[in-house]
């Protein structure tokens, strides 16, 4: 009683900012998608096959880039978590590097490397690896690794938090009670990082869900995401009300998944 | 992995350690029998935590051997070294239950699943935690979580059993509790262990022997009786216990004098002309005696059961007296005078 | 044409109402403000705008121009509805010009102040300024096709046998869909109402070659010039960038979609009167050809050809507008979302 009296004042702000610049426009949006007192725009956007496939393939590739920088980011952050502080910052710079470039930089500098004359492509020509050039741009793949590569800071910072949270102590005395390293691993890091993992997991996908300009680029036209049809909506057709109505659905899905997410984030202590 | 072989003989010999340009362990041996509890006492910095470490396998040694029931396993990852450790912090499993902290080794060791019920009740039992299987650390007091942490090193039958400053966290009646406990546990387990403390008290109380370290090397180990009765040096002397350690020179035989002047009649047959150490215990001053001081009480203390004096000697010397607390307590700025037997003083 | 007449002559009567004001008002010239504030688009046009336009207009007027960007008809939208109008005189798309002036979110051009006499009819609409005409067309790799034998039209940018290699189009409907028509052997006079399911048939065809769909202006030049591509379709500006630097790209002219840039004064603009002046800038033939030179975006006060250089004659579409045809704002302004879906729809289309 008392901590929760305590609690609410200093929190007043942000929840007056949080209303203003959340709660507020996304009511508005809400109301926009409803105009005219229809829900045509909603039948719309769920009935029409168009709508429905891009918002699948969003999420399939917003999966795929969480699952991959999860796969880079965890042993990234777990090792500049451990490492020495020397290590660690050489580690932040090239993470955060991708988050202080221009999209548009980034993206062309991915273009340089991945293109069909491109630095990777000349390498595997030049040493006999592959005989002609792998199609490695201007496709799912060119917009898997162009979304990994900018979205990985989301994923390393909460694991590297985690880690640091972790009592060293707590790996060592599993060391010492007769568990190998992979073991380890399992039983101790991963559980006691489980939270950094489900934070860094939901940032990276609800980003991924907002890509437009990456995907427009490294996927060379072919790989469509929701935010594109939004924003084509808004800017092109001025068509607000549909806008909004994607967009709900999109909010709608996304809180979805996230409550999935978080069930599985939870697991009840072993007995 | 196999079933540990039980208590073991533990060897150290000639371990070294530096990092950088601090030598954290300076050719150290030493030796500590099956079913010995041996206490590491020594001020932070003085390389107990990294002899412990070399022990338990978190630090490679530079140079050296350490040895467990004969096997060499200097180079051995601290999983395989079957040694039971009990950290400063304990070091529970946050997400793990009790039963689950406790059975974690057994896991490991890929014992049957029936067998670690059995052992883990066993060893819950033990440490008087019966009923608390369900339990989270975080919903254990601290001592509680101290036996979890015990009963996690000793379910597995380590060949060694490590404490690293287990009650430093504890509150004073509790950490009497526990030590006792401990002591009680590894008597009946017959466990080898070392025990590393900062607190010389709490060596005496809990130890066979002691190895009291200072600056990376072993000062002295002795039991705990000829650590406080017999130091090898002023380190040792000044370190454990209260004492009052004077400087000077045998004058004649049973005789010292001091660097401040005057002399004490003492029992040692060191020659003349030795340069040595005098050690007087304060509880052994008595209100006569071979050797008499005379001085100005600058600070009296009542401590219930006796009289904690410090008098001002001359030559600027400070003489600490116990006195059983008998009559009334002499008032600062007074005179006194305490005396003390030629073999109740220790010459080194 | 005799749409046209009626339509001028109504415009006439409301621009004689107009005068009669503006008149009263040219008395007294309105008070100088210390600035107005012009959004484009931004980047390297907006430079070129600074050295043909603005930095005159400042000299002559003692006006700072304020430079916004990006173009955003959202925004516009927004702007006039609320009544807070930041922009004094915004460029503005060609199917969104169109809309703009149907939904009244535009100013009037002053035609007493804007001199277009020398623009062409399909120049004077009463609600925008076409400021420059662009184009799109085919940029090809000159060491891929040497010797004049490159696609010269749609029909043989669609014959993948004679010339063949990788190439990028936009990620857009328009211009593709009248691409694909031609290519399809409708007349250039004939595409308007487009056929929608005959354009995609055609562009089914087309799809498997197509290895890159751009969407952004940079795009289609970046990847000529890195070899990713031999063939893309583009604006001929990005073209003419890169030529100019010496890059082994050529343009084909023939059959290319034009398209006007536009600028308009958003209703309810706090300084009308200095944004027509603004206008009237832009309508100078000799600063339009400081403009054409940097970019190869030609005004359309046809004079201006008179003032570039020989050189860079050639790069300008304004040269070559017989050999192309105008994409039809007005039918995009109806149909465009409809084409947008259709687009999308066929995009996602496996193969």
């Amino acid at each position: 009683m008392f901590s929760s009296r305590n609690g609410f004042w200093p929190a007043l702000p942000a929840l007056v900012l949080l209303f203003a610049f959340f709660l507020f426009p996304v009511v508005r949006m809400l109301g926009f998608s409803v105009e005219g007192g229809t829900f045509d725009w909603y039948a719309k956007a769920l009935g029409q096959g168009l709508y429905i496939r891009v918002l699948w393939n969003t999420f399939e590739i917003a999966l795929l880039v969480t699952l991959f920088c999860l796969l880079l980011g965890y042993p990234l952050g777990f090792l500049m978590a451990t490492t020495t502080p020397g290590w660690a910052t050489l580690g932040f710079i090239f993470v955060l590097l991708p988050l202080w470039t221009s999209v548009l930089v980034r993206t062309y500098a991915w273009m340089v490397l991945l293109g069909r004359n491109g630095v990777f492509n000349r390498l595997l020509v030049e040493y006999g690896i592959t005989s002609d050039p792998i199609p490695m741009l201007h496709n799912f793949t060119g917009v898997l690794i162009g979304m990994v590569h900018v979205l990985l800071p989301y994923m390393v910072l909460p694991i590297y938090g985690a880690v640091r949270k972790v009592d060293p102590a707590i790996p060592a005395a599993a060391a010492g009670l007769g568990a190998s390293s992979w073991r380890i691993f399992w039983r101790i890091w991963l559980p006691l990082t489980l939270n950094g993992v489900f934070a860094g997991c939901v940032l990276v996908f609800i980003l991924s869900l907002g890509f437009y300009i990456t995907p427009a680029l490294l996927g060379g036209g072919r790989v469509i995401m929701i935010a594109v049809l939004i924003e084509q909506q808004v800017r092109e057709a001025l068509n607000w009300p549909f806008a909004a109505a994607l967009s709900a659905v999109l909010l709608v899905a996304t809180f979805l998944v996230y409550t999935i997410a978080q069930r599985f984030s939870q697991p009840e202590p072993a007995r | 992995m196999s079933e540990s072989k039980g208590s073991a003989e533990l060897l150290i010999e000639g371990v070294g350690k530096r990092f950088g340009d601090v030598v954290a362990l300076d050719r150290v041996s030493l030796r500590v029998a099956k079913g010995e509890l041996l206490t590491i006492l020594g001020p932070s910095g003085s390389g107990k935590t990294t002899l412990l470490k070399v022990v338990a396998g978190f630090e490679t040694p530079d140079g050296g051997s350490v040895k467990v029931g004969g096997a060499e396993i200097t180079s051995l990852p601290p999983a395989k070294r079957d040694i039971g450790m009990v950290f400063q912090n304990y070091a529970l499993f946050p997400h793990l239950t009790v039963k689950a902290n406790v059975a974690f080794p057994l896991e490991m060791r890929n014992v049957g699943r029936a067998e670690i019920e059995k052992r883990v009740s066993e060893a819950l039992a033990m440490v008087e935690l019966a009923g608390y299987e369900a339990r989270l650390p975080r919903q254990l007091s601290g001592g509680q979580q101290q036996r979890v942490a015990l009963a996690r090193a000793i379910v597995f039958n380590p060949r060694l059993l490590l404490l690293d400053e287990p009650f430093g966290a504890l509150d004073r009646k509790l950490r009497e509790t526990m030590q006792l406990e401990v002591r009680r546990l590894q008597r009946r387990l017959g466990l080898t262990t070392i025990f590393i403390t900062h607190d010389q008290e709490e060596a005496l109380v809990l130890s066979d022997r002691i190895a009291v370290m200072n600056k990376g090397a072993i000062q002295q180990v002795a039991t705990t009786t000829e650590i406080y009765e017999h130091p090898a040096n002023d380190f040792v002397a000044d370190f454990v216990g209260e004492s009052n350690i004077f400087h000077g020179t045998v004058s004649a035989p049973g005789t010292v004098a001091l660097d401040g002047g005057g002399s004490v009649k003492v029992t040692s047959d060191k020659p003349v002309g030795t340069k040595v150490g005098v050690l007087m215990r304060p509880e052994r001053f008595g209100a006569t005696g071979a050797n008499l001081f005379a001085g100005e009480v600058i600070e009296s203390v009542y401590l219930g059961t006796s009289f904690k004096l410090r008098l001002a000697l001359e030559g600027s010397r400070e003489l600490l007296v116990r006195q059983p607390a008998r009559g009334t307590l002499p008032a600062a700025g007074s005179r006194a005078t305490v005396g003390i037997e030629p073999d109740a003083i220790h010459v080194f | 044409m005799d749409i046209k007449r009626r339509h001028v002559v109504s415009l006439m009567g409301g621009a004689a109402a107009v005068g009669v004001a503006g008149r009263a008002v040219a008395q007294a010239e309105p008070p100088k403000p210390a600035q107005i504030v012009v959004n484009h688009s931004g980047g390297s046009m907006g430079t070129a705008m600074r050295k043909a336009f603005f930095n005159g207009f400042e000299k002559k007027y003692g006006i700072r121009v304020v430079e916004t960007s990006p173009v955003d008809f959202g925004k516009l939208r927004a702007m006039v509805d609320s009544g807070n109008v930041e922009w004094d005189l915004t460029e503005i798309g060609g199917q969104d010009a169109i809309r703009a002036g149907k939904a009244n979110l535009l100013e009037k051009i002053d035609t007493k102040v804007v001199d277009r006499s020398k623009y062409p009819p399909t120049a004077q609409n009463p609600n925008v300024f076409a400021s420059s005409v662009y184009t799109t067309i085919i940029g090809y790799r000159t060491d891929v096709f040497k010797g004049g034998n490159h696609p010269k039209s749609w029909a043989d940018w669609w014959d993948v046998k004679k010339f063949p290699g990788a190439r990028s189009m936009r990620n857009h409907p328009t211009d593709n869909l009248e691409f694909a028509l031609l290519a399809d052997g409708v007349p250039k006079d004939k595409l308007y109402p487009i056929d929608f399911d005959r354009a995609f048939k055609k562009l089914d065809q087309i799809k498997p070659h197509v290895n890159v769909w751009w969407s952004t202006g940079q795009q289609p030049a970046q990847l000529l010039l890195d070899k990713e591509v031999v063939l893309a379709t583009g604006w001929n500006g990005r073209f003419y960038d890169i030529i100019k630097k010496g890059a082994p790209v050529e343009i084909e002219w023939g059959e290319g979609a034009l398209k006007q840039g536009s600028f308009a004064i958003p209703r309810g603009a706090k300084n009308p009167y200095w944004a027509n002046k603004m206008l009237a800038e832009l309508a100078i033939p000799q600063q339009q050809a400081v403009y054409a030179s940097e970019l190869g975006y030609p005004g359309l006060n046809l004079e201006s050809l008179n003032f570039v250089d020989a050189k860079v004659k050639p790069y300008l579409p304004t040269a070559y507008l017989d050999k192309q045809f105008w994409i039809s704002d007005e039918w995009y302004a109806e149909n465009g979302t409809k084409a947008a879906e259709l687009w999308n729809a066929w995009m996602l289309k496996k193969s």
